[in-house]
């Protein structure tokens, strides 16, 4: 783990200045006068292991108590010294060396970091902590570690560097967004931890540029998070910007481009040929004529078989080879003893790699200001202080409709049949006018769809700008003292247009009006908070007490949007404005505004850091939170937590022990509460909706109606997660080696759920206190870091965890939260819930022993499962080889058609995770390697529509996995034309394992500084680098790393054609001027 | 250090003033409202009601479980066709399990239109000014009406069901069916009773009335009374409803509603509608001119808006008919005009209503024969259909809710549908907009000849002769026998005819009419038969009632008990069709 920089140089110069008497002397009072001869004048600088200049540091002449300087702003020190006498060199988180200068050289010393001296200082609620005091369970990572991997945003950052965490993309589309979960999902309901920027709650921290991010602590364990209540059920996310220093101003300038393309793990859609191979098949298993293929397309069919056209492979078409990505980021950081700021910006781009010709595309730009002033300014030390964090984002995306099985552009393209020429002997698209010319008649179904892709998504984008803000005024009256207050508002603005022309690309694809839309919506939040902070010792005792109050509100703001049709400027996305569309019509345009929607929150808080000698260390916390989302009386939550530590190598007994073995031992155990308010707003109160219109005569003009839209909830009020948690921290071979150890078991009770009720009872559920849930698992953290000489240096870390979700009560009468039909194709049965005994969102289906192969296997299934009688079989009596061994569960000797039968068949959650980096330098070179992986989990795939699109395509895994008389496969099952038992009773047929490991970055970089020191720049480095070049999986489809959801919330592990994630080479400067 | 504890209480204090308001959490929401401020007045009484009717559009987001699909589909005289994948109206056509929890759509919207009626019964009084006491009393006829039918709807389709009469949640056992119609009898009772006499449109175009309720009320006797084998409809609050009361209503209704019949059946469908019948040679020759949705004949119907969208459920907005769209052919080619509206080819009519319409000499010259039932090979030869998809295929289709194309003003390209004219989207399935008839005058002419053996009531004729006589067809003396025959003419495809033959008993003899008929299954030929005897099933369910869907059954913890004939071994349609597919 590196350092925290910010507080580090600070801490640099404040203890220096105020408490090394010797250096402060030296610098103040001239050195005593030399006798000539006998001195030199020796000049240097002090540089750390990066090559960073060391400020502040205290250089001394050995042998002497008072000669001696500090180092300046670049580090650079001159001192007259006895001739041949040496220098003693230190500075607080350093270690101190002596050398002997070379008379007449410029000395260039560098400082080793000292682990002992200062511990690393992680970021907690309400304040900062060393790390070696933290009796919690929190993930520290760096804005170096962030901002080396070349990730999009913080998300995708931290993906391979967090133990217990688990983050994974809703898809590969660039823009996309994140689902990450701490320990586990802790709830049916939202499993999104609390995110703080610089302190303000409900941040968004996708906004932010990795190279703007100092740093990121995530706490997971109850004690950790307790500080922020009834948000932190869910972990809690603190981010801290980069922050001024005082010093020369330091300008740096990151940048890199790279060349994308699709991570499609060899999934290739059949051609032509084999498509009419595979069909005829199909086809000639239901003892049915083939299709008459010469008569169903005459022009294509001649062109196959003279072999000028294979048909059309629509992934190919779609996808965008060497699709460009490129990030540019300026940071100027600097500032004198009373003014410090840090202004960073950024600008970056990125381009789908699927997705042709309405290539998705999101360009982000981020400005940022971080500034503190030093209004009262005593002996030496603010008394009272003034300061700002302010980032501005601006968001520009578009790209295809992805998602569930119907209205995905991904889907289509996988599963639209290569028969269906992309574009007609003009070069435009292949419509429908084609389809007649040609009289092409294979399938109504068929529309060309890289041309709706190009009709429908071209023509729209999506801004978001979002301004995060806070200004704080800290007032230290007397030493140890701190109050703080500290203010934040944040502004969200989206914008939003689109227009989809007329187009007909077959009869049931295609637009007769054109549509307009434009939507414009704000929103706004505001916190304010005060704390005081009170640090003292008394002899061994050190206290750490914090007090402090919070009030936040949102939900200022409203949503506009209209739809219209028949713009003026028909075909012209740039005149696609409400204003060009002249003609009013119920039937063609909707207009609706609405406000955001509010909410308010309010706070007290305290916290006591005790410890004795930093030995035994002991933190309490209680939260009282009260929530707009609750009823008067159910409002109020109170949240405590408990941690205690103990550093075992600070005892006397263990003096014994070789500290270059064991470095440090540190014991911890904490137990907390914590909350999760995260539901629809007035759950509590009977709601009358408006939305209920009925169109008596008049077809156009509705009468409102009105109903009562829930059955309220007077009683609805906190979901609780009570979290134990067990670990050690230890460093060993004078800490080089690092480990940490954590168990936890972590229980969310009463969570918010709309558990569902009888439907007679009329009207919608409330959200209810409804179930509970259990996660326990254990993580490790191991790290080495060697400097074996000054210019070789390595370090390996690697995290480890495991987790288990167990669902242990849900309130309603079955016990189960049901998942939806017809995830993964039409006319299929639910195949994800949540249900008690079981992890949460698992698949839900038949066993399969895999596949009938032949009479004689038939017939010892048939014994085996059905009492030897094909009629207990669910494929019933012309159940034949080639068909799915369903397994007979609850040995009734038959197949059950009902439930009775079905049972768990995989689980979207890991059991394992791990991330894996390493790093090394050597003489201005460096290497480095991240990756991460995830075991355990399952995944529910099948880009076809078998039943109500049952000339959707296959992949060419048909050949190797599918079960023919000629090629007996235990994969997949014969193939059947349409809906069959086979496919439509979902099985493990349809769950694969989906453990992966990815090697998510190779990185080799150069400092040319060092070969050419005469360039006017501190630093310049230049690397090229492998983004997720290398995935290493069984799974069959695109990208393992399945995030889609369904859109449930507690759902995952959903493959119907997912966009996959990219790979790409990426070239890169890193510059200090 | 005194100072620094002094520092430290003095700020304590502050920050717990600062958040110890409670009002500070206090939020309200500005686009909905509350039990508190709802109702308060006349409209927000109409808007109460209004949300009552709007109930019965949010089911056709799953047409297949629409109790008028239903009710279609199951009959004799259609087939549940479509393709491979319509498993849901093959199952209604065969009284066997499609899916796990079959019927839920059906269910839920229903018991959310009681619920809502409960609200409005539970609330109305809070309403202190009214205008007038006959809008008031209009609206509690309605609100009792909707909680009537809505409970008629459940106990035609699964018999006695829970039967909540209140908005506070219970979880109920089912009451008995006896129970259940009772407070059918009682609600329309009390519709009728509060209804005010106005003639029709007086109270209101697209309303139910006091009229509606009077012929329902004799739908729900003829059932009660035919299909449970009773002389007599109980009351829930005692007593009962004869026969004789219930002729008197009809009488009531046929006498003074305002309502009647149109002049020509045919012009009750749209593809009468002036911008397709021109180019529509049937409508074109027979000069047969639309009267809309809303006209003298319809009593009862849902209405559909040309705001397109397809969410179910609470708060769903969808306001076209997926009825017609699941009945429309398969493909859009001007070879189908005008029945050229893609849909998914449900519904196909079984051909022993077309021969023996035409066999029947009662019938001779009945224009209703090819006014109800397009003869593909006949009227649209060179349609040949969707051979890969289509199965149960008998070339027959019925014309009465279907989609139908139109051609442009200068004849040059086809609107998906007719609709367009009127406001819709010109899309093959927002563009759907016809209503939903639930119960027209000829039905209540019909029965009150039923109930009466034919007395004369209407233009000097019994309602059988009134309703012969617009046929174009001579007087016929009454009998039950000559009634049935004009019931499943006259009504063919409006969700009748199921219902008739339970209550009729005649169900093992009339299901004959489906077994052997050639169909067509993805082009390749074959006869129709039942995978498990069809009256095997009727009497396995006790007469043709559905499978409570299991979701509930497993959410109210076995406090809903399941039909009879549910359980394991009634999934066929999880396999496939029993014909060519293995």
């Amino acid at each position: 783990m590196q350092k925290h920089p910010l507080i580090l140089t600070a801490a640099c110069i404040f203890m220096l200045a105020a408490a090394c008497p010797i250096a402060a002397s030296a610098a103040a009072t001239e050195s005593p006068a030399p006798q000539a001869g006998t001195v030199v004048q020796v000049r240097g600088v002090v540089l750390d292991n990066s090559g960073q200049p060391v400020i502040g540091a205290g250089v001394v002449e050995v042998g002497t108590s008072s000669n001696g300087t500090l180092t300046g702003n670049d580090g650079s020190f001159s001192l007259t010294v006895k001739k041949g006498s040496s220098l003693e060199i230190s500075c607080i988180g350093y270690e101190t060396i002596t050398v002997k200068p070379v008379e007449g050289e410029r000395l260039t010393v560098y400082l080793n970091e000292d682990t002992e001296v200062l511990d690393e200082v992680v970021v907690m609620g309400y304040g900062t902590q060393r790390k070696k005091l933290v009796t919690g369970s929190t993930v520290n990572v760096t804005g170096e570690k962030l901002a080396a991997v070349n990730a999009v945003d913080a998300f995708g950052a931290l993906q391979s560097q967090a133990a217990g965490v688990t983050i994974v993309q809703n898809s590969g589309q660039p823009g996309e967004s994140y689902k990450m979960t701490i320990r586990g999902m802790g709830t049916a309901g939202s499993t999104t931890p609390l995110y703080v920027v610089d302190g303000v709650p409900g941040g968004d921290i996708a906004a932010l540029s990795p190279n703007d991010i100092e740093s990121i602590d995530v706490l997971k364990d109850a004690a950790s998070s307790a500080i922020y209540g009834a948000r932190a059920a869910n972990g809690v996310v603190l981010v801290t910007t980069k922050k001024g220093k005082a010093g020369k101003i330091r300008v740096t300038f990151d940048g890199y481009y790279g060349w994308q393309n699709p991570n499609t793990n060899g999934v290739t859609p059949l051609n032509a040929k084999q498509y009419m191979e595979i069909n005829d098949l199909a086809y000639e298993t239901q003892g049915a004529s083939k299709y008459d293929w010469a008569a169903l397309i005459p022009k294509q069919y001649a062109q196959i078989q003279a072999g000028t056209w294979n048909g059309t492979n629509w992934l190919e078409e779609t996808t965008v080879h060497n699709a460009p990505i490129h990030n540019e980021s300026i940071n100027i950081l600097g500032g004198s003893d009373v003014s410090r700021f840090a202004i960073g910006f950024s600008n970056f781009g990125q381009t789908g790699t699927l997705g042709y010709p309405a290539t998705p595309q999101f360009d982000r730009k981020t400005f940022r200001m971080n500034s503190d002033y030093s209004l009262i300014r005593k002996n030496g030390r603010d008394i009272l202080k003034f300061g700002e964090n302010i980032t501005f984002t601006m968001n520009n995306r578009h790209g295809l409709s992805i998602g569930g099985i119907y209205d995905n552009n991904i889907r289509t393209l996988l599963a639209m049949s290569p028969l269906l020429p992309a574009y007609n002997d003009e070069g435009g698209w292949y419509e429908y006018k084609d389809i007649q010319a040609d009289k092409w008649d294979f399938s109504a179904e068929m529309a060309n769809p890289l041309a709706q892709i190009y009709y429908t998504r071209k023509n729209r984008y999506n801004k978001g700008y979002r301004l995060q803000s806070n200004f704080f005024l800290e007032f230290v009256p007397i030493k140890g003292l701190t109050f703080r207050s500290s203010a934040g508002w944040q502004y969200y603005h989206g914008e939003s247009r689109n227009y989809v022309p007329v187009y007909e690309l077959s009869t049931k694809t295609s637009n007769p009006l054109d549509d307009v839309t434009q939507s414009q919506s704000y929103s706004t939040r505001w916190s304010w908070e005060n704390t005081v902070n009170w640090v003292k010792s008394f002899g061994n005792h050190n206290i750490d007490l914090l007090i402090g109050m919070s009030l936040e509100k949102w939900g200022y703001g409203n949503s506009l949007r209209v739809t219209n049709s028949k713009s003026l400027f028909p075909d012209s996305f740039d005149h696609a404005y409400i204003s060009n569309t002249k003609e009013i019509n119920p039937s063609f345009t909707s207009v609706s505004g609405s406000p955001s929607e509010e909410g308010g929150l309010s706070s007290i808080f305290g916290r006591l850091n005790y410890n004795w000698n930093e030995t035994y260390l002991l933190s309490l916390v209680l939260r009282r939170d009260g929530s707009s989302n609750f009823g008067t009386g159910f409002r109020v939550g109170y949240f405590p937590s408990i941690s205690a530590g103990w550093v075992i190598t600070n005892e006397p007994f263990m003096a014994s022990v070789n500290k270059d073995f064991l470095s440090f031992l540190k014991l911890r155990a904490s137990w907390g509460q914590n909350g999760n308010c995260e539901i629809g707003t007035f759950q509590y109160l009977a709601t009358v909706s408006l939305e209920a219109p009925y169109y008596f005569n008049d077809k156009n003009t509705p009468s409102i109606g009105a109903y009562p839209d829930i059955l309220p909830n007077p009683e609805i009020t906190w979901e609780t997660s009570e979290q134990t948690d067990f670990g050690f921290d230890a460093r060993f071979f004078r800490s080089r080696l690092g480990l940490s150890f954590d168990w936890y078991n972590k229980m969310t009770k009463d969570w918010l759920v709309v558990a569902p009720i009888p439907l007679s009872y009329g009207t919608g559920a409330p959200y209810i206190n409804g179930g509970d849930i259990r996660n326990r698992g254990y993580e490790i953290l191991l790290t080495w870091d060697d400097m074996v000489n000054r210019d070789f240096s390595y370090g390996i870390s690697a995290t480890f965890s495991h987790n288990k979700n167990v669902v242990t009560r849900i309130a309603n009468g079955e016990g189960i939260l049901h998942g939806p039909e017809n995830a993964i194709a039409q006319n299929t049965a639910e195949l994800y819930r949540v249900e008690v005994g079981y992890p949460i969102g698992y698949f839900w289906g038949y066993e399969m022993e895999g596949i009938i192969q032949d009479e004689a296997d038939l017939q010892d299934y048939l014994a085996r499962n059905c009492s030897g009688d094909p009629a207990n079989s669910l494929q019933g009596a012309s159940i034949q080889p080639g068909d799915v061994k369903f397994v007979d569960v609850n040995g009734n000797g038959k197949v059950d058609k009902d439930t009775s039968d079905k049972t768990m068949i995989g689980d979207p959650n890991p059991d394992y995770t791990v991330g894996l980096t390493f790093h090394m330098e050597y003489k201005g070179f460096d290497f480095s390697m991240n990756g991460y992986g995830s075991f355990g989990q399952q995944v529910a795939k099948s880009y076809r529509q078998f039943s109500d699109h049952p000339d959707d395509n296959y992949c060419t895994d048909v050949y190797t996995k599918y079960w023919t008389p000629e090629h007996p496969n235990n994969r997949y099952p014969r193939f059947t034309h349409g809906k069959h038992v086979n496919q439509s009773e979902l099985s493990r047929v349809w769950i694969e394992d989906a453990d992966f490991f990815k090697i998510s970055r190779i990185s080799l970089g150069y400092d040319l500084k060092r070969a050419m020191s005469f360039l006017p720049l501190a630093k310049c480095r230049v690397y090229v680098s492998a983004q997720n070049m290398f995935t290493f999986t069984k799974y069959s489809g695109m990208d393992p790393e399945v995030g889609f959801g369904n859109n449930t919330t507690w759902a995952s592990g959903i493959d119907n054609g997912y966009y996959p994630s990219s790979n790409s080479w990426q070239v890169g400067v890193n510059i200090t001027f | 250090m005194k100072k620094n504890i002094l520092y430290l209480i003095a700020a304590s204090l502050c920050l717990l003033f600062l958040s110890g308001c409670d009002k500070f959490l206090d939020t309200q929401s500005y686009t909905k409202k509350n039990d508190g401020n709802f109702p308060v007045n006349e409209t927000d009484a109409y808007q109460m009601v209004t949300g009552i009717y709007a109930m019965m559009n949010m089911n056709l987001a799953d047409p297949e479980e629409d109790p008028f699909f239903v009710f279609d589909i199951a009959s004799d005289d259609r087939l549940g066709g479509g393709s491979q994948s319509n498993i849901g109206a093959q199952g209604v056509d065969r009284l066997m399990n499609a899916y796990l929890s079959w019927m839920e759509p059906l269910w839920q919207c229903r018991y959310a239109g009681i619920y809502r009626a409960n609200y409005a019964l539970e609330n109305i009084d809070r309403i202190e000014k009214w205008s007038n006491d006959t809008n008031k009393n209009q609206l509690l006829c309605e609100i009792y009406f909707f909680r009537a039918w809505y409970y008629f709807n459940l106990a035609q389709i699964f018999n006695g069901v829970p039967m909540p009469l209140k908005t506070e949640p219970e979880n109920l056992p089912r009451s008995s069916a006896d129970e259940v119609y009772a407070q059918i009898a009682s609600d329309l009772k009390k519709s009728i009773e509060f209804g005010p006499s106005l003639r029709y449109p007086k109270f209101g175009d697209g309303h139910v009335s006091k009229w509606t309720a009077e012929g329902m009320m004799a739908r729900v006797w003829l059932f009660y009374t035919g299909f449970y084998g009773k002389s007599e409809l109980p009351l829930a609050e005692g007593g009962s409803i004869s026969k004789a009361q219930v002729v008197t209503w009809l009488e009531d209704c046929i006498n003074n509603s305002g309502y009647g019949l149109v002049s020509d059946q045919r012009n009750l469908w749209p593809y009468t509608n002036p911008y397709t019948a021109p180019d529509y040679p049937y409508a074109k020759d027979n000069k047969l001119e639309w009267v809309t949705d809303e006209n003298i004949e319809n009593m009862f119907a849902v209405k559909m808006g040309n705001k397109g969208d397809y969410a179910g459920g609470y708060g769903g907005q969808i306001h076209h008919n997926r009825i017609v769209e699941f009945y429309n052919l398969r493909k859009t080619t001007e070879a189908a005009f005008p029945f050229s509206v893609q849909g998914y080819s449900n519904g196909p009519v079984c051909e022993k209503l077309w021969t023996d319409w035409a066999a029947d000499p009662d019938y001779e010259g009945d224009y209703r024969r090819v006014g109800s039932i397009c003869d593909r090979l006949v009227e649209i030869p060179d349609y040949i259909g969707d051979t890969k998809k289509e199965v149960e295929n008998t070339d027959l289709f019925a014309k009465k809710y279907a989609g139908v194309e139109a051609w442009n003003e200068d004849h040059s390209s086809r609107y998906l549908s007719y609709g367009y004219y009127y406001g819709s989207e010109n899309n093959r399935q927002k563009g759907l907009t016809q209503s939903l008839v639930w119960l027209r005058f000829a039905d209540v002419l019909l029965m009150h000849s039923e109930l009466t053996d034919g007395k004369v009531i209407y233009n000097g004729k019994s309602g059988l002769n009134a309703v012969r006589q617009r046929a174009n067809l001579p007087d016929i003396s009454y009998s039950l026998a000559a009634l049935k025959k004009e019931r499943r003419y006259e009504l063919c495809f409006e969700a009748i005819r199921w219902n008739d033959l339970r209550r009729w008993g005649d169900v093992s003899e009339i299901v004959k009419n489906q077994e052997g008929n050639v169909i067509k299954n993805e082009a390749a030929t074959g006869v129709y038969k039942f995978t498990v005897d069809f009256m095997q099933r009727y009497n396995e369910t006790q007469g043709g009632f559905f499978k409570i869907p299991e979701s509930q059954i497993s959410q109210t913890e076995g406090v809903l008990e399941q039909n009879p004939g549910w359980g394991d071994g009634t999934n066929w349609t999880k396999g496939d069709l029993p014909y060519k597919f293995k």
